[in-house]
């Protein structure tokens, strides 16, 4: 399970964030400085042939410090402003930075959270660990914090509620009806199935009515709960 | 209300939120927008419905995501200073840097402090100054030549003034990013460049070439101080956020502070670049007069200030 710290949303309502922690942050912070790193090496033996080619123009050694500069101190901020609060590192690990708010963050405050970068490569990683929130110094003083970022996929969703079942139960039937198809050993997800049509028989025998138990019993409970994707 | 009847009756929304989420990514009208917004409360109180009611079946889950991404979407952090690069430099800039100003007056106290104390024990024990400024240099100034003469004129005029540029952003970064610890990085910095100026000065009075000194710094040296000491005030200004929140939430003092101090320093960076070409063509010629280079030094600093600390009557007038 992943940490999940909740903020207050509009209306006071409690928004449970997927918090990234130290692990999987510090993942994509390295495969950051890895291609920052090529970028600078590129960017070095780009200008040292560039300057070859214009025979030491003074102008070319200005874009040439200015870029290093700019791609040393920038690139973090550059890369979040561009990508939506992802750098390419954080695409990679599928990681985003909102506010903590919950909301997109503005320019400015990706500047700031970048900006102390350098003090971060000491205290960050420390400091991410005892958080419940896991934010570094920079995240501190931009006010944002980074979250896992999920692609929403259909799930089964049961149609037809037995009487007598709590959430606990739906919660139960819908995760295994989703993880059914994937189960490796077919034995075991007859008898999990089984032991579902045991308890609906017991709870509501009139929703299996006219249903062939023994053929496929996942089947069967897709159809006895009118069982609907989405 | 029963899990079935909920989903049957409100999936209509979820779904057409959904659709307006993947829309929202293309651009959307204003009408448009006022929907989804309309939308997003909905699905916001059916997700506060569900995780309350049905917590752990597929739809909370599902209301849960749409509750975060439809946040992301539609919440988004405030800008200071949009409109244009003219707006930031004749109003937010300067707004900024006002309340900033008696943070920058500490920054500058501090500084005098540490460039008397400097120059009080060098000139009283000139052999310190070897230790600040590398024995090389005090033999040079036994010999009656400054070492500025070839820290400027054995590399070509581009590459040191854009490593000058970069040198002087950088210690500005720093001494603002440094805030965040309590303050300690921008006082270290401060403190620092206050003690080595004073002591320059004290041992190359000894050695009776502190007119070549000041005559080197006073086309660039006024505005240079000046610019990281208004840096330094701003990480203060971030400091005293962590170290007295006042009555608000820390998080939410530090990002405020925050968002003022990056103002001022996005601000002064420009005037980094003006000031290395000015350091570099101007400072070490031996061409120009003294008197030249103290204009263009005083000049600088004056319309720095200028810009930044006399706006206009229409800036008193909150917006």
């Amino acid at each position: 399970m992943d940490d999940r710290e909740s903020i207050l949303g509009l209306d006071n309502i409690r928004l449970e964030l997927p918090i990234a922690g130290v692990g999987s942050r510090t993942l994509a912070g390295c495969l950051d400085y890895l291609i920052l790193g090529v970028i600078l090496i590129a960017w070095t033996f780009g200008a040292m042939l560039f300057l070859f080619a214009m025979e030491g123009s003074s102008w070319a050694i200005v874009v040439f410090i200015a870029g290093f500069f700019v791609l040393e101190w920038g690139y973090f901020a550059i890369s979040e402003i561009v990508g939506g609060g992802r750098t390419l590192g954080k695409k990679a690990v599928k990681l985003r930075v909102i506010t903590a708010e919950g909301g997109s963050p503005s320019a400015g405050t990706l500047l700031a959270r970048n900006l102390v970068r350098s003090l971060d490569l000491v205290f960050g990683i420390p400091l991410m660990a005892i958080d419940p929130l896991a934010r570094r110094l920079g995240d501190r003083l931009a006010g944002t914090l980074v979250v896992h970022e999920r692609t929403m996929v259909a799930a089964p969703v049961i149609g037809r509620v037995p009487p007598g079942w709590g959430p606990r139960e739906l919660a139960a039937v819908e995760s295994f009806l989703a993880r059914a198809h994937g189960l490796e050993d077919s034995g075991r997800t007859y008898e999990m199935a089984d032991r579902i049509l045991e308890r609906l028989l017991r709870d509501a025998p009139d929703l299996l009515e006219g249903i062939d138990l023994r053929a496929n019993p996942v089947q069967a409970i897709r159809r006895a709960l009118q069982v609907e994707e989405g | 209300m029963d899990y079935a009847r909920f989903v049957r009756l409100r999936r209509p929304l979820w779904e057409k939120f959904e659709a307006q989420l993947a829309a929202a990514r293309s651009g959307m009208t204003h009408a448009e927008l006022e929907e989804m917004a309309l939308c997003y409360r909905q699905v916001l109180h059916d997700h506060a419905l569900s995780a309350a009611r049905f917590p752990g079946t597929a739809v909370a889950q599902r209301l849960r995501g749409l509750a975060i991404e439809g946040t992301r979407a539609l919440v988004v952090g405030r800008t200071e200073g949009s409109g244009g690069l003219v707006a930031f430099f004749t109003r937010t800039f300067p707004r900024a840097f006002r309340r900033q100003l008696p943070l920058t007056g500490v920054a500058l106290a501090l500084f005098l402090l540490a460039t008397l104390w400097g120059l009080a024990i060098t000139s009283q024990r000139p052999a310190l100054g070897i230790a600040f400024l590398g024995p090389g240099a005090v033999a040079g100034l036994e010999e009656g030549t400054m070492w500025t003469d070839s820290l400027v004129s054995a590399v070509p005029p581009a590459l040191s003034s854009s490593m000058i540029a970069t040198n002087n952003i950088s210690v500005a970064l720093t001494a603002w990013s440094g805030g965040i610890l309590a303050g300690l990085v921008p006082l270290y910095v401060v403190l620092l460049n206050g003690l080595l100026l004073g002591s320059i000065l004290g041992v190359t009075m000894h050695y009776s070439m502190a007119g070549e000194l000041l005559e080197f710094i006073s086309a660039h040296g006024p505005l240079e101080i000046s610019l990281i000491l208004v840096a330094a005030g701003a990480g203060l200004g971030i400091g005293r956020a962590v170290v007295i929140a006042g009555d608000r939430p820390r998080s939410l003092a530090v990002r405020e502070a925050s968002r003022d101090a990056l103002t001022v320093l996005l601000g002064c960076v420009p005037w980094f670049v003006v000031l290395a070409l000015v350091e570099v063509l101007i400072s070490p010629s031996p061409d120009l007069p003294a008197s030249f280079k103290l204009a263009v030094g005083l000049s600088l600093e004056a319309l720095f200030l200028a810009l930044a600390a006399l706006p206009s009557r229409s800036l008193d007038t909150p917006t």
